[in-house]
C-alpha cells in the first residue's frame, strides 16, 4: 500500500482524542481573568508607589514641616506603620489570588476566585477611605490643638461666646473635605480597578451561565 | 450581548473541537504540548470570533486560524533546542485496532517522517489527510494552487527517501 494512502487511511480512522466539556473549553479561556488579576496585583503596587513618591515630594512643604513642628511622632508613625501593615497584607492577598487563578483548571474555583478578587479589591478601597478619614480628623485635631492662628482665632470666638460655630464651622469644613476627598479617591479607584472588576464580573457571569 | 456570544463560540467549539486535536497531533510531540497548544489554539480562536463574519463555514475558519496558530508556535519554538525521547513520539502513534506489526512498524515511520516536515509542509499534508482539495488547501494556507500542488508534490518525494533509503 503506497504511504500516503496508508497514512490518511490511519488518519481518518483513528481519530479518539479526549472530549472536552463546554465548561472545560471556557476554562482555557480563563486566561483573560488570570491576566485582568494579574493588573489588579500590578496596579495596586504602582499604585503605592505613586503615593509613596507623593508622599516624598509634599515632605519639605510648609504645612508638612509645621505639622511636623507639633512633634506628633507618638500618634503618626504608629498610624503609618499599621496602615503599611494593613497595605502589605492587601499585596499578598492580590498576589495569591493571581496565583491561585493562574494554576486552577476548575471552572467553580475560578468562579470562587473571581469572586474572592472582587472582594479584596473592595476591601482594599474600603481600607483606604477609612485610613483616610481617620488620619483627616486625626490631623484635624492636632492642628487644631496646636496652630497658633488657629488658637487665636478660638480665643477670638470664645470672647464673644461662639466658639461652638466655630467648632461647627471647623466640622463641617473637615466634613465637605472628606466629601471631596472621598469622591477624588473613589474616582481614582473606579478608573484604576473599576474597569478590571466589571471584566471580571462579566467572565463570572459566562461562568455562571456555562455552569447552569 | 456579549455573553451569549462567548456561550455560542463555546458551544461551536465543542462541536468542532476534534479538529483543533488533529492540529495538535500534527504539530507537537508530547502530551503537554498537545494541551498548549489546544488552549493556544482556543484562545486565538476567541480573540478572532469578532472577525469571523459567517460567509465561511465554522469549520473553515477553524482550519485557518488554527493553523496559523500551530505555525506561528512551530516557528517560535524552533529558536529552542529541542530534544524529544522515544516515549513523546510514540505518543502520537494511535493504537490501530487490529494490531498488524509491519503496518504498526510503518505507520511508526511516517509519522516520524511527517515530524521533519517544515510547518507550511506540515499543513498542506493535514489538509490533505483532510480530504481537502488543492483550491481549499490554497485558500486555508494563505497560497497559489499551483504552489500547493508543487508543495504537495515535494512533500510525495520527500516522505519516499525518507521511508526507503
Amino acid at each position: 500500500m503506497d504511504e500516503l494512502e496508508l497514512l490518511k487511511k490511519d488518519w481518518q480512522e483513528n481519530q479518539k482524542f479526549p472530549k472536552l466539556s463546554k465548561q472545560e473549553i471556557y476554562a482555557l479561556l480563563h486566561k483573560k481573568s488570570s491576566s485582568i488579576v494579574k493588573w489588579v496585583f500590578i496596579l495596586s503596587l504602582i499604585e503605592f508607589g505613586f503615593w509613596t513618591i507623593l508622599g516624598f515630594f509634599i515632605k519639605d512643604n510648609e504645612a508638612q514641616q509645621r505639622f511636623d513642628s507639633y512633634e506628633m511622632d507618638h500618634i503618626t508613625i504608629p498610624l503609618i506603620v499599621v496602615g503599611y501593615l494593613i497595605l502589605g497584607y492587601f499585596f499578598i492577598r492580590f498576589y495569591k489570588n493571581y496565583k491561585k487563578i493562574s494554576s486552577t483548571d476548575s471552572v467553580k474555583l475560578l468562579m470562587k476566585n473571581i469572586l474572592d478578587t472582587r472582594k479584596t479589591v473592595k476591601y482594599y478601597v474600603l481600607f483606604n477611605l477609612v485610613f483616610l478619614y481617620v488620619s483627616l480628623i486625626i490631623a484635624v485635631v492636632i492642628e487644631t490643638n496646636n496652630n497658633t492662628d488657629f488658637q487665636l482665632i478660638t480665643s477670638k470666638f470664645t470672647e464673644t461666646n461662639e466658639y461652638l460655630m466655630m467648632y461647627g464651622i471647623v466640622a463641617l469644613l473637615t466634613l465637605l473635605m472628606m466629601v471631596a476627598l472621598t469622591g477624588i479617591l473613589l474616582g481614582f479607584y473606579y478608573l484604576v480597578y473599576g474597569i478590571l472588576l466589571k471584566r471580571l464580573k462579566k467572565n463570572y457571569k459566562v461562568l455562571k451561565k456555562i455552569e447552569g | 450581548m456579549k455573553s451569549t456570544k462567548e456561550i455560542e463560540f463555546v458551544t461551536l467549539v465543542q462541536e468542532h473541537q476534534n479538529l483543533i486535536h488533529k492540529i495538535c497531533r500534527l504539530y507537537t510531540n508530547s502530551d503537554a504540548e498537545h494541551k498548549d497548544l489546544f488552549q493556544e489554539i482556543t484562545i486565538q480562536l476567541w480573540k478572532a470570533y469578532p472577525k469571523f463574519r459567517g460567509d465561511a463555514k465554522f469549520s473553515t475558519w477553524m482550519y485557518r486560524v488554527g493553523i496559523n496558530t500551530a505555525i506561528s508556535l512551530y516557528r517560535k519554538s524552533k529558536r529552542r533546542i529541542q530534544s524529544f525521547s522515544f516515549d513523546d513520539v510514540s505518543y502520537k502513534i494511535p493504537q490501530t485496532e487490529t494490531y498488524d506489526d509491519t503496518q504498526d512498524q510503518q505507520l511508526k515511520s511516517i509519522y516520524a517522517a511527517l515530524n521533519h516536515l517544515d510547518d507550511i509542509s506540515k499543513a498542506v499534508i493535514f489538509l490533505y489527510l483532510e480530504d481537502k482539495n488543492y483550491k481549499e488547501i490554497s485558500e486555508t494556507i494563505g497560497i497559489s494552487e499551483v504552489n500547493a500542488r508543487v508543495k504537495m508534490n515535494r512533500i510525495k518525494k520527500k516522505l519516499k527517501t525518507q521511508l526507503n533509503p
